[in-house]
């Protein structure tokens, strides 16, 4: 027969109460319904599995079958995804969608099998915004002198120190605890990760700085893959943009939750014009094309022509 | 079932001797075979990653602190202020003692560390001074597990991060608990001692000394201040709230006290990294174990065992204390943590117990299993430092050993023991 | 051997000290320059994998990690032999496992790239390949000088003096 008995250990770092953990539900419903229950998905969530990192490797070296990293933790082996990580490249969910569904999104996936990956599609982390407990972050001066935790990469650390901020290296393990002694001022992630962190407790301020839309790619350990059959390939494949359109779904109804339970607890909500925007992605300009001209000249043009694309979705 | 595999490949590997680190790759293994998952990459990788771990950096450098503390006599200092303090009381040297290792234990965070620099300092005034010297050597030992309980303590940061729980909460919710284990030692001195010293003659109280002894001592008796302080107000991290109290420690042992000299520096870099290493091997030897622990769901085989328990939180903590208890007569501090904590606290959760509470009890149970024969760390330092046999050791201890269980009950028994002066901290 | 011993227990203790400052001079520069040292977090990290690696293997040379020795301590002096052999034999079998595993993973992290100082994981998993190594050696010349009996009865029990609790 073509489909095998087999159990997938998909793992990642967020709670149970987040929306990449329901799209890790789905995705199990699915893959046992379409495999006739013969393909189980047991989730690993809340970094029990490990770091990102540490899972990746592991899918690398084939003991660890699925995995849900954020592309920023997978810049460190295809350096060419970080440009998907580009601070103000699109402002809707749309664009955002539309920018890793596309071609772009495709020409990345095609350079995983080379590093011991198979990458299925991109779910929803959700844009990127700041929390502080200074002040509202509404326009490009807010954001001067501000003690940012910012995710340690090159392209961040600088794009924050372009806007003014002083990024500040800290890890993610001991973030909770810098916010609440206010050893640091702030940092940045999707709304969905400040709730399901609990950082509403330790911050006054949050702002839809927007700054950059975080998607999660859905990995396969290539060593796992090579051993499935074109079938249970298929099941995967299609499990993976199927769950991926409910857990978009989900995805944007919580960061609307997230917003209005945010500000239930306590926290000061503020929006950024658009044309503050525009002024904050002039600020990282330099940066952006600091880094682009090292990435490969394929990427590049496709980056470019792609952006152009999206920005014209409404 | 796998939980068998775990139990009987751990045991069987320590009663052979293998080194505790071993003993739990070679149980690793083990689960491996069992679930059919046998991949030497498992191995390697988990404990890579199990040093791999920013806040971990804590260990090396508290032990840091600890050798500098030392060296630069920062502990005379402690031992001093205690000593003019309450040294003219009726046994008095017993309360110094139980003073000193309070103190030292807020800055260091080691048991053992603890009390060998109490004993060393203690052992020969209460010797000279005719005390019973094997129940001294006890109430040391007794008093020197307060460190662990209270900030900052190596245990804490090792079973915070292998729980993911946070480090500061836990550090705050150990001071309280702390405090009550050096309460119940001095009560238990004053009933223990009260026939040994009742022909002695208490010295008067010298202000004059108490003065100059707190005009030296300030520098030391401010760094625990320094650590808990501002970890509490925020101005620094666990980690770096370590790293901050290893440059104090050294500040004031060159400049202020002038008893550590550069030259001895090589040699106290050398001791922490060397404790600190073994200590870090065996907490990364745990996170392969841990791993396993996690896919073979090991957990709920424990939540099905307990389930009768899982109703009532009083009930399963009670439980798991004795548990605790029995197992830390065999097996000290450090593994127990390693090899307890992955299964304990997510079924703690499951019964709806705050696990901040319920670390504050495992990390105090585990401490005072540092004194229970026949495996007790604690028991062999004051043993070798009184130069008394470790039998005489036990005879020694075991008032204040069963004073600081009746304590930990009680806490069991009473969590809002535990829980309101957590709050008021937190 | 013994120089070689001193020389990396001094390069650790640099090690060690490097460290600190690192972390250290994060605290000083936040509140005094409002900045940090970018590098600090990871460099810090890797190096603290290192000495504990590294570390491990001096301290596994002076036979020095923590074992149980009360049920050993009640047999007789052969089931003492008989036990130790055995307890060195899996430990044997457990770093040649750690070789094997750590060589894959340190081939598969040379193209992976640490996000802030881009050097390649790889080098830092490189600590372990050393050290289980090492740690196997020191296993192999343990056992032969018991299957020769050149081991005296006195280092056949494990060491059970722990610091750091
Ligand atoms: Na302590
Ligand atoms: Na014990």
């Amino acid at each position: 027969d073509d489909i095998q008995q087999r159990t997938i250990r998909f793992g990642h770092l967020n709670n149970l109460d987040h929306p990449i953990s329901a799209g890790v539900k789905k995705f199990a419903e699915i893959v046992t319904a379409k495999s006739g229950g013969k393909i189980q998905v047991k989730e690993y969530p809340s970094n029990q599995l490990g770091t990102e990192q540490q899972q990746t490797q592991a899918l690398r070296g084939g003991t660890q079958e699925m995995q849900s990293p954020a592309t920023t933790s997978v810049v460190g082996l295809v350096k060419d995804l970080g440009v998907i990580d580009f601070p103000f490249a699109v402002s809707t969910y749309k664009q955002g969608f539309a920018l890793v569904d596309g071609p772009l999104g495709e020409a990345l996936m095609q350079k995983l099998p080379e590093k011991g990956l198979v990458a299925l599609t991109f779910w929803d982390l959700g844009f990127r915004n700041v929390t502080n407990s200074k002040r509202p972050v509404a326009k490009l001066e807010d954001f001067q002198g501000l003690k940012l935790r910012v995710i340690p990469n090159p392209v961040f650390l600088e794009s924050f120190q372009a806007l003014k901020a002083s990024p500040m290296p800290l890890s993610f393990s001991e973030l909770y605890t810098a916010l609440e002694t206010k050893a640091v001022d702030g940092q940045e992630n999707p709304f969905n990760v400040i709730r399901s962190n609990k950082f509403y407790e330790v911050q006054k301020y949050v702002s839809a700085t927007n700054h950059v839309y975080a998607a999660n790619i859905i990995l396969v350990s290539k060593m796992f893959w090579d051993k499935l059959s074109a079938t249970e390939q298929k099941i995967l494949k299609d499990a993976a943009v199927e769950a991926r359109d409910h857990q978009r779904k989900v995805s944007l109804t919580a960061a609307e939750e997230a917003v209005a339970e945010l500000k239930k607890a306590g926290m000061q909500y503020n929006d950024v014009a658009p044309a503050e925007q525009e002024r904050m992605r002039r600020a990282v300009q330099p940066v952006i094309d600091k880094f682009m001209s090292s990435y490969d000249p394929e990427i590049q043009k496709l980056y470019k022509s792609e952006v152009a694309r999206v920005l014209s979705i409404k | 079932m796998t939980i068998a595999t775990f139990v009987l490949a751990l045991l069987a590997a320590m009663a052979l001797g293998a080194p505790i680190a071993f003993s739990l790759l070679i149980c690793g293994v083990a689960m491996m075979v069992q679930m059919g998952n046998f991949d030497s990459q498992i191995v390697a990788q988990n404990l890579l990653e199990g040093a791999n771990n920013y806040p971990l950096m804590a260990v090396p450098f508290f032990m840091l602190t600890g050798e500098l503390m030392n060296a630069g006599g920062l502990s005379q200092r402690i031992v001093d202020v205690a000593d003019a303090l309450v040294g003219h009381v009726r046994g008095g040297l017993g309360y110094v003692a139980i003073i000193a290792a309070a103190i030292v234990a807020s800055i260091s965070g080691s048991a053992v560390a603890d009390t060998a620099a109490v004993a060393a300092l203690l052992i020969p005034m209460m010797r000279n001074a005719n005390y019973n010297v094997p129940r001294s050597a006890g109430l040391i030992a007794s008093a020197g597990c307060i460190a662990p309980v209270v900030p900052p303590s190596i245990p804490i940061v090792i079973f915070g991060v292998t729980a993911q729980l946070s480090i500061t909460k836990l550090f705050l919710a150990g001071i309280f608990p702390g405090l009550m284990m050096a309460m119940i030692l001095a009560a238990t001195w004053w009933l223990v001692a009260r026939k040994d010293f009742k022909d002695a003659p208490p010295r008067t109280m010298d202000f004059a000394r108490l003065r100059k002894a707190l005009r030296d001592g300030v520098w030391a008796l401010v760094l625990p201040v320094v650590i808990i302080g501002g970890m509490k107000a925020g101005v620094f991290t666990p980690t770096e709230a370590a790293s901050v109290a290893v440059f104090y420690s050294l500040f004031a042992g060159l400049l202020i006290y002038r008893e550590l000299k550069l030259t001895m520096i090589p040699r106290v870099l050398v001791a922490a990294v060397r404790t600190s290493a073994t200590i870090m091997f065996l907490v990364a030897s745990a996170m392969v174990s841990a791993w396993l622990i996690t896919v073979a769901d090991i957990p709920a085989q424990v939540v099905v065992l307990l389930q009768p328990f899982m109703d009532n939180p009083i009930t399963l903590m009670f439980v798991i204390t004795l548990l605790v208890i029995v197992i830390g007569t065999a097996l000290d501090l450090m593994p127990t943590v390693l090899i307890l904590g992955p299964i304990l606290v997510p079924v703690v959760k499951q019964a709806g117990i705050d696990p901040i509470y319920f670390g504050v009890i495992f990390i105090m149970n585990n401490a005072i299993g540092l004194l229970t024969p026949p495996v007790g760390n604690v028991l062999n330092v004051v043993a070798g430092v009184s130069k008394e046999s470790l039998d005489d050791v036990i005879k020694g201890v075991w008032p204040f050993l069963i004073a600081e269980t009746a304590l930990m009950f009680l806490l069991v028994f009473f969590p809002s023991l535990v829980l309101v002066p957590m709050k008021w901290l937190s | 051997m013994t120089r070689i011993v001193k020389w990396v227990e001094g390069l650790l203790a640099v090690v060690l000290a490097v460290m600190a400052t690192l972390v250290f001079g994060n605290v000083v520069l936040r509140y005094g320059f409002n900045t940090g040292i970018m590098f600090s977090e990871e460099m810090s990290r890797f190096l603290f994998i290192w000495i504990t690696l590294i570390g491990a293997l001096v301290v596994m040379k002076d036979n020095a990690h923590l074992g149980m020795s009360s049920v050993i301590s009640l047999f007789g002096d052969t089931g003492r032999r008989v036990c130790r052999f055995l307890a060195d034999f899996l430990s044997l079998l457990c770093c040649l496992l750690l070789v094997h595993g750590s060589w894959k993973q340190v081939v598969l992290g040379m193209e992976d790239l640490a996000p802030v100082t881009n050097i390649p994981m790889g080098i830092i998993q490189a600590s372990l390949l050393i050290a289980s190594a090492g740690m196997a050696l020191v296993l192999a010349v343990s056992l032969w000088r018991q299957l020769t009996g050149r081991m005296p009865s006195d280092e056949l029990i494990p060491n059970s003096a722990r610091s750091g609790e």
